[in-house]
């Protein structure tokens, strides 16, 4: 058997489902007998196979910026000023206010449970004791605590990997960071991090 | 805001007044373009400024927008002419380039501390090479490809987002595969097919 004459770009094209659909079944017989085009196409595949995998755990689970909205409202207003008349003033301050209700949510709950209880306080037995409201203003403390605290971790670690991209950057420097940030991360997943980056930086030495 | 409303119709909307229907069309499509610019610059404050600016443009232009081909093309089409034009001004500076990677990746893990964090960093280093590769691709394959690829487009589509006839898309799509089909070779000798 020759060598076949049929090009990539037709193997390409059928991978990606652009394969003219009248040339599609005869494409299809061929490649039951062509080992070269069968190879191509499982090749391409390979390739898309392994884009996705890496783009889409990439863009999957990276949360999205905060407050994009409200960001762009405010470079409109800072670009152009609109000539205001009570009727938009009102209108505009109503929905800012609703806008920032919407991003404050927590803020907002916590205030409503504070005059919650303050309402029962004054309008019931003010030594009786009221666990449920309690309980929840201290999970919500907790959470809080367990973020920022997530998040220094997080800088920490960032700004270790930044310093070594720098050129100057101590390796021993490094490593005393990193431990620090593995003594910080201790009991979340960011010490094993901090552990793998320890491991490398100590096979560079 | 109802979700069946077409986004031409919110464009209507828009035209006559209602702000609402461009906060339901920024809702609607602002994951998808920070998704699509995040990929083009790999850097998550670059994107999200363009972000803004894509938003932005589109805030000022719709007034005047007449529906020729579909508002998402169009949205598409801002977010590309950006993307391009910053790979063009931003000098290739591999140090950053690294950097920027890297805090990436620390997000990345961030958002999900869980069950396996060995396994998670070599496929952070899997990931990483692989998308280097994409990066290899010229600015032109790699918008053709990121389109087609994650943004759904059919060719006719992303032809008419960058403004290429569909022949000329498909010779950067097939070179983008090409050329990636090359750069993966030794991720794929390790993994018989
Ligand atoms: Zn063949």
């Amino acid at each position: 058997m020759g060598k076949c004459i049929i090009s990539e770009a037709h193997a390409i094209d059928y991978v990606y489902g652009e394969l003219d659909p009248s040339k599609m079944d005869e494409y299809k017989e061929h490649l039951m007998t062509c080992n070269n085009c069968t190879r191509m196409v499982n090749s391409f595949k390979r390739v898309l196979q392994l884009v996705d995998d890496a783009e889409g755990v990439y863009a999957h689970n990276i949360s999205m910026p905060k407050n994009l909205q409200s960001k762009l409202y405010r470079r409109i207003n800072a670009e152009d000023p609109v000539e205001t008349t009570i009727a938009s003033k009102f209108t505009s301050t109503i929905s800012n206010l609703l806008t920032l209700m919407n991003q404050q949510k927590a803020t907002v709950f916590s205030l409503f449970i504070v005059v919650v209880i303050g309402t029962t306080f004054f309008l019931t037995d003010p030594f009786q004791y009221i666990p449920t409201y309690k309980e929840n203003v201290d999970d919500t403390a907790h959470v809080k605590i367990q973020e920022y605290r997530q998040l220094e971790i997080q800088r920490n670690m960032e700004d270790v990997l930044r310093n070594r991209h720098l050129r100057n950057s101590n390796k021993w420097d490094r490593v005393s960071q990193l431990n620090r940030v593995k003594d910080q991360a201790r009991g979340t997943d960011w010490a094993t991090i901090a552990h793998q980056h320890l491991k490398s930086v100590h096979s560079e030495l | 805001m109802d979700k069946l409303i077409d986004d031409e119709i919110l464009v209507k909307q828009f035209q006559s007044g209602s702000q609402r229907a461009f906060d339901e069309l920024m809702k609607r499509y602002e994951r998808k373009i920070f998704g699509y610019l995040l990929r083009s610059v790999r850097n998550y404050e670059d994107a999200e400024e363009l972000t803004l600016e894509v938003f932005f443009k589109a805030f000022r232009a719709l007034a005047k927008w007449e529906p020729k081909a579909k508002f998402s093309t169009w949205l598409y089409t801002i977010a590309s002419n950006l993307s391009i034009d910053y790979h063009r001004t931003k000098t290739r500076h591999p140090v950053y380039v690294l950097e920027d990677e890297d805090v990436l990746e620390t997000r990345v893990v961030a958002n999900d501390l869980s069950s396996n964090p060995e396994k998670q960093i070599e496929d952070m280093e899997r990931g990483r090479i692989i998308r280097e590769a994409v990066d290899e691709l010229s600015s032109k394959q790699k918008e053709v490809f990121m389109l087609t690829r994650y943004e759904g487009l059919p060719i006719r589509e992303v032809a008419e987002t960058l403004g290429m006839a569909e022949g000329t898309v498909k010779i950067h799509l097939h070179r983008a595969m090409k050329k990636l089909q090359t750069l993966l070779r030794p991720l794929m000798e390790n993994n018989e097919i």
